[in-house]
């Protein structure tokens, strides 16, 4: 479904992304680990496309989308729900999932947005609120049902568990255990590798812009350096 | 002195005030989406006037001229934000400064080949016989100007907050990157918003030519106060420009009563320097969090 085929990002003259290719099949959940500042988001952030690619191509469905900007990938099936949520926080929950549908028939937005507040009960508890004063675990959930009122194919998502207490964690997981048991490919970035790890069916460790390990998530989880690294602390 | 006399000069200024309001309501609509403003825009309240006076003379009825008037007005915010601003807002310049300016300059000697230099009546259904309230006297025509002002502000406004458009309006002035995720175009939403800030400028236009005449000159002085209005209220506080710009109009018209017209433009400068010099941000600028 998604092929990255040796993709290089550049911040002005710094190589954030040096030559990256990796493939995800329709229907896989798979993961991005690695230490903060490796490249993780910006690769995210290149295939959504807010991000320009310097080199390589992105292929998506056969289809080359390097070059496609970002409005545009979203209604071909790319969606991410970026790090930090990034909600409207000016809006009301509602307003953010309608614009979440903004490039779908009014209608079937209409009947998706009933669908995501049945599936989001808090969502419709809080619809008429302004979605800055959701508590932060709920702007995630908003953040991701937006996303999923743009019917993704491919759903992006960074570092849902950023600044979520450990139990709204488990929930954010459960719900995307759920979407990947519901057929949506996913790409997943994390610091937090156990859980990455846990939900995920292949996972590629990237290093300084680089993918340096990579494999099925349980045999990753067995690796030394991978336990020493990322899931030492944490035992 | 009696206080007849200064209520009567605050409220004929305040009218003029709600004029540079609503110019600076235009800086603003540009400013939320893009960052950018149009340094030509009293170009644009000329060139509408004009053209609006011109379907006037064709025989064109005042009622149809308004959205002709208004129509042209989003043209030539679409042509300015396509030539001047676009290109340099992809490369990340700051390129439009210049070339509105450039712009601008290049609207007023069309013009003045077009239509002349000379400064010429403008004819309007609205009386100018005043009508008199506790002792003060306001003109129909004024009245007009207030309304005019209100209803173009107000339904900008709504369609901001009511449509789906407007909304992904608000959500690239928010967040560029946030709403190009939800699959919104910045680039036409910028469009969409130079189209407004023509339309509202040709709005200024029409409402304020039967007052001070068209003429290819007539609004460098409005645009200088407009300006002000949109520093001192700050380019990101909506209804504050409306404050401000009632403030500035009653505070000239005071101004040229006891020190003489030749301080006019004076109140309206030294605010600008103050604003730049104490509050960058405006008085209603960012230091609080806004909600829309």
């Amino acid at each position: 479904m998604l092929e990255i085929d040796n993709l290089t990002v550049a911040y002005g003259p710094m190589e954030a992304v040096r030559g990256i290719s990796f493939t995800i099949k329709e229907g896989a959940i798979e993961t991005l680990i690695g230490p903060n500042g490796a490249g993780k988001t910006t690769i995210l952030n290149t295939i959504s496309g807010v991000i320009p690619a310097q080199s390589g191509r992105i292929l998506f469905n056969g289809r080359d989308i390097t070059r496609m900007s970002a409005h545009k990938r979203v209604p071909a099936g790319v969606v991410q729900v970026p790090e930090g949520r990034q909600i409207l926080a000016g809006m009301t929950v509602r307003e953010n999932l309608e614009l979440g549908g903004y490039r779908r028939p009014h209608r079937e937005a209409l009947r998706d947005l009933a669908r995501m507040e049945d599936r989001f009960p808090i969502l419709k508890e809080r619809c008429n609120m302004l979605a800055g004063t959701l508590s932060g675990g709920e702007q995630q959930m908003l953040a991701i049902a937006r996303g999923l009122m743009a019917r993704p194919k491919l759903l992006l998502l960074d570092e849902p568990s950023l600044g979520l207490a450990p139990k709204m964690v488990q929930t954010v997981f459960a719900i995307i255990r759920q979407l990947h048991d519901e057929g949506l490919t996913i790409l997943l970035v994390e610091q937090n590798a156990h859980l990455a790890l846990a939900v995920s069916s292949h996972a590629y460790v990237v290093e300084s812009g680089k993918i340096v390990l990579d494999g099925p998530a349980e045999v990753l989880r067995t690796d030394q350096s991978v336990i020493n690294t990322y899931l030492g602390q944490a035992g | 002195m009696n206080s007849t006399i200064i209520a009567q000069m605050a409220v004929s200024g305040a009218m003029m005030g709600l004029v540079y309001a609503l110019i600076a309501y235009g800086f603003q609509l540009t400013f939320s989406t893009s960052k950018s403003i149009n340094f030509g825009q009293g170009e644009l309240v000329m060139l509408s006037a004009f053209f609006s006076l011109t379907l006037l003379n064709w025989g064109v009825p005042y009622w149809l001229m308004v959205p002709g008037g208004l129509l042209f007005g989003v043209v030539l915010g679409l042509a300015v934000e396509r030539a001047g601003v676009r290109l340099a807002l992809e490369q990340k310049s700051e390129g439009w400064i210049l070339l509105t300016i450039i712009i601008g300059l290049l609207g007023f000697s069309a013009a003045e080949n077009i239509w002349g230099r000379d400064d010429r009546p403008f004819p309007t259904p609205i009386s100018s016989d005043a009508l008199h309230f506790f002792g003060i006297s306001i003109t129909p025509l004024e009245i007009s100007v207030a309304v005019g002002v209100f209803a173009v502000m107000g339904l900008i406004e709504l369609f901001k907050r009511k449509t789906l458009l407007g909304k992904a309006f608000e959500a690239v002035s928010a967040d560029r990157d946030a709403a190009e995720l939800m699959g919104i175009s910045a680039t036409r939403t910028v469009m969409l918003s130079y189209g407004l800030s023509g339309m509202v400028a040709a709005m200024a236009g029409i409402l304020v030519s039967p007052i001070t005449t068209v003429g290819p000159t007539m609004a460098s002085a409005l645009i200088l106060k407009a300006f002000s209005v949109a520093v001192v209220a700050g380019l990101e506080s909506g209804f504050g420009v409306v404050i401000v710009g009632i403030f500035l109009g009653a505070l000239e018209s005071l101004t040229s009563f006891y020190l003489g017209s030749g301080w006019r433009e004076a109140p309206g400068l030294i605010l600008l320097i103050l604003a730049l010099a104490v509050r960058p941000n405006g008085i209603f600028g960012k230091a609080t969090i806004r909600k829309v």
